[in-house]
């Protein structure tokens, strides 16, 4: 960018335009992104956890009735009469085949059933059966305790959930069980007979799970004992996950996000744990479009802002400048004129151009001014010359030689008269050609009386340029320098011949002399235009140099003064004046 | 026309006069200088008697400069040939001022070679041309009726107006409806003095009145009609013997 003030350390206005765009478009977009992934986890998160809830709900809702149908079975059973007379009998009455009766009572029920894998029933004397005869160890030493029926006793008759047979007896292959356990009355004395244990498969619920097409939970014991489903997950717990709320743990599973939801299913000693992925599912797709509509117009509107501002004030401003500057450099002080929208800019625009008119008046002021001292100086030069007073005492001279007999005075007076007539004449800088000649033709006739016979002059002028109008005074300073500086200097006589001629280019006029004639670098210096070069007022080739430039400035040429010589020979100066 | 050709020299310079007088080949231009005057004020008072063809004129003297005579003279005699001398520094003024047809404008110092070319040209014109003076000289034989009284009214008319510096010969003939010869002979006729004496006589009758009430001479000189007082003192010593100083004291009352 063309920063006109060259300064390093200035940041044009345009490029810190841009960087503080650059930078609202980049915060903005930084803003958007954060806002964009902090809602889109929210709402993932917020997805996934309604998702697992309701199916934590939905599963809870089905042990549970599950577990009630169970608890029904076992009221239907604790009624059932082979039990009940097993139960009342003393203890010397009971006998095998008493026990039998009382189990394929019960199992009459159980056929009905499925999922039982046993129902065990134990009197107060600890006198007990199962129905599944062949796949359990019990363990006397607990069973003699008390410890393992407190919570059983303390219900007064009302079911209870727990777990693996309240660790009396141990199934084979350790399969995980639910146990339902109830204490039996007496229906008539409300005397505690016995207590009833119905352990159900935890295979079970796998069923149950498999109808809700969730492999992504697993149901666990209360104790962290796997029970049903995906035993995978069975290491995610927790005791946090023993309540009734649904309890989220966000988790990273494999390098993905996941939750894990879980919660303790009421009146039961079972937890159900639910990984669930954090997917895509809870994008919410729609919000981020707006925002992203929202960021687009934001980004487009700064953009504007900037393409507004640079078009209206930087733009206008570096053609202002551009314009100013062309000025400048172009030397003119013209007022410009740039095609600026803004007010504002006008208002500069105009008070810049006020300014040029105020400068070029003052230019003009000076000028005037410096006008007119010359002319008062040029005015002074004269007076002092006083012409009317010396052309009377030349002519009362004249008289007085031409009186006394002395013609070649009154000659030589004649001569001054007219030379200095033409010479000091007022008025144009201009005159004609045979003028200019005339001062010459003077000027040497009175050299002549000087210094004798040494000058000869010839002419050649073309008749029809004898009107050809020429800077005063350009010819007899060339003149005087061949004499002065050409014929003098190589002592024996020389010619000084002016020629004149019409080319296609202008007017030539040609001042040749014979005299000693100039060096090349005498040439090149008085031609040159370097001010070093440029001699002194007291230099005896001022006169010749202020002639030259005249001539230059005259013809707004250059080349309009050439000089040919050969050292020893001749020196010709030509002039052309187009 | 076969005579030589008249030149006046009207120029404040004596030398100038003298110069052009002496450095002028005249007679080899067919020409005779007949009078100088020293100004404008004498020219007119002389040029009457000199009939001149040719007046080289000065534009820079005093009391009537170059540029006033020129005027009165182009107008009184049509046919004169004017020559302007002037010094390059008078040169656009006498330019601008002089509208009327003179011959031709000759800068100072003057240039014998110069001055010559321009007589040469002047010697062409005059020569086409008939003799002028001749011309109102055979006029005034024929014309005119010599029972009138119009000598006594221009007698009169001069008693009166003698004070006017431009008052000539010329001036009054043209004021009458004369041509200036007819009124000069008719007036000498009437008369029996001259016309140009005449008026002398009043101007000078005038001035030795004035001397004798010691009035100094430049203003006596300008009271009656002369206002250089170099000529007028020329005048005055010819009327009266002497010069006006010396009448003065002779004659002074006071």
């Amino acid at each position: 960018m063309n920063n006109t003030t060259k300064n390093k350390k200035t940041i044009s206005l345009s490029s810190r335009l841009q960087r503080v765009i650059l930078g609202i478009v980049l915060i903005v977009t930084i803003s958007f992104l954060i806002a964009v992934y902090i809602i889109t986890e929210k709402e993932r998160r917020d997805y996934a956890v309604r998702e697992s809830e309701s199916v934590l709900r939905t599963l809870s809702n089905n042990v549970i009735t599950d577990i009630d149908n169970y608890k029904e079975l076992s009221r239907l059973i604790m009624t059932e009469s082979r039990l009940v007379s097993f139960l009342r009998a003393d203890m010397n009455e009971v006998d095998i085949s008493m026990i039998n009766d009382a189990r394929y009572g019960i199992m009459d029920i159980l056929n009905v059933t499925e999922g039982i894998d046993t129902v065990i029933v134990m009197r107060e004397d600890l006198t007990m059966f199962g129905t599944n005869r062949f796949t359990y160890t019990y363990d006397s030493d607990i069973i003699r305790k008390t410890a393992w029926r407190q919570d059983i006793y303390n219900k007064n008759g009302a079911a209870i959930v727990s777990l693996n047979t309240n660790g009396i007896a141990k199934k084979t292959g350790d399969k995980p069980l639910v146990t339902i356990g109830r204490a039996i009355y007496d229906i008539n004395s409300q005397k505690r007979l016995g207590i009833m244990l119905m352990n159900i498969k935890a295979g079970n619920f796998d069923k149950m799970l498999f109808d809700l097409r969730s492999n992504d939970i697993c149901i666990i014991g209360e104790d962290g004992s796997y029970l049903a489903g995906n035993k995978d997950y069975a290491q995610y717990f927790d005791e946090n996950f023993l309540s009734k709320e649904i309890v989220h743990q966000p988790k990273v599973i494999g390098g993905k996000m996941a939750l894990i939801s879980g919660c303790q299913v009421a009146d039961t000693p079972i937890v159900l744990l639910k990984v669930s992925n954090v997917g895509n599912e809870g994008i919410p797709f729609r919000v981020i479009f707006v925002l992203l509509l929202l960021l687009a117009v934001l980004v487009s509107l700064a953009f504007y802002t900037g393409i507004f501002i640079r078009k209206n004030i930087t733009d206008p401003v570096f053609m202002l400048s551009s314009a100013m500057e062309k000025n400048r450099s172009s030397g003119e002080l013209n007022k410009i004129d740039v095609d600026v929208s803004s007010s504002e800019l006008m208002l500069l625009e105009s008070d810049y151009n006020n300014m040029i008119d105020h400068v070029n008046e003052l230019i003009g002021r000076l000028m005037e001014n410096e006008k007119t001292l010359q002319k008062a100086e040029m005015r002074v030069l004269q007076e002092q010359i006083k012409p009317h007073f010396l052309y009377n005492s030349i002519e009362t001279i004249g008289f007085l030689a031409l009186d006394a007999g002395a013609d070649n005075v009154h000659e030589a007076l004649e001569t001054m008269g007219s030379f200095y007539r033409n010479f000091l004449s007022k008025g144009g800088r201009v005159i004609p050609l045979s003028t200019e000649v005339k001062i010459v033709k003077d000027y040497l006739a009175l050299q002549k009386l000087r210094y004798g016979d040494i000058i000869d002059d010839e002419y050649d002028i073309e008749p029809f340029t004898e009107n050809a109008i020429v800077p005063k005074l350009t010819l007899q300073p060339l003149v005087e320098n061949s004499i002065y500086h050409g014929i003098r200097l190589k002592g024996e006589k020389g010619l000084i011949s002016i020629k004149s001629f019409k080319e296609d280019d202008g007017l030539h006029i040609i001042v040749r002399d014979t005299g000693v004639g100039m060096t090349d670098e005498q040439i090149a210096k008085i031609l040159s235009f370097e001010k070093k070069d440029r001699p002194a007022e007291a230099d005896e080739s001022f006169g010749l140099w202020g002639t030259i430039e005249r001539i230059r400035i005259y013809t707004g040429n250059k080349d309009a003064v050439k000089i040919r010589s050969e050292v020893g020979e001749f020196t010709e100066i030509e002039i052309i004046i187009p | 026309m076969n005579r030589p050709f008249r030149v006046m020299i009207i120029d404040d310079e004596e030398s100038a006069r003298k110069l052009m007088r002496a450095a002028i080949k005249w007679d080899e231009l067919g020409m005779e200088v007949v009078g100088e005057a020293a100004s404008g004020v004498e020219a007119i008072n002389i040029i009457d008697d000199l009939k001149p063809d040719i007046a080289f004129v000065d534009i820079s003297m005093p009391f009537m400069d170059g540029i006033e005579f020129t005027e009165i003279a182009t107008g009184r005699y049509p046919n004169l040939i004017i020559i302007i001398m002037t010094a390059h520094d008078k040169f656009e003024y006498a330019r601008k001022c002089v509208s009327m047809p003179v011959f031709d404008y000759m800068l100072k110092p003057m240039v014998r070679e110069e001055i010559t070319k321009v007589l040469e040209r002047v010697v062409v014109k005059l020569k086409a041309a008939p003799d002028y003076w001749e011309e109102l000289e055979t006029k005034a034989m024929v014309g005119g009726d010599p029972s009138d009284n119009s000598s006594d009214q221009i007698k009169k008319y001069l008693d009166e107006n003698f004070t006017d510096s431009k008052l000539n010969l010329a001036f009054v003939a043209q004021e009458f409806g004369f041509s200036p010869s007819y009124l000069s002979r008719k007036f000498k006729q009437d008369t029996g003095i001259k016309f140009v004496e005449y008026l002398n006589d009043l101007r000078m009758k005038q001035a030795q009145k004035l001397a004798q009430k010691g009035t100094k001479m430049y203003c006596t000189a300008s009271e009656v009609g002369i206002p250089d007082p170099n000529y007028f003192s020329r005048c005055f010593k010819k009327y009266a013997g002497m010069s006006y100083s010396d009448y003065m004291a002779e004659n002074s009352k006071g």
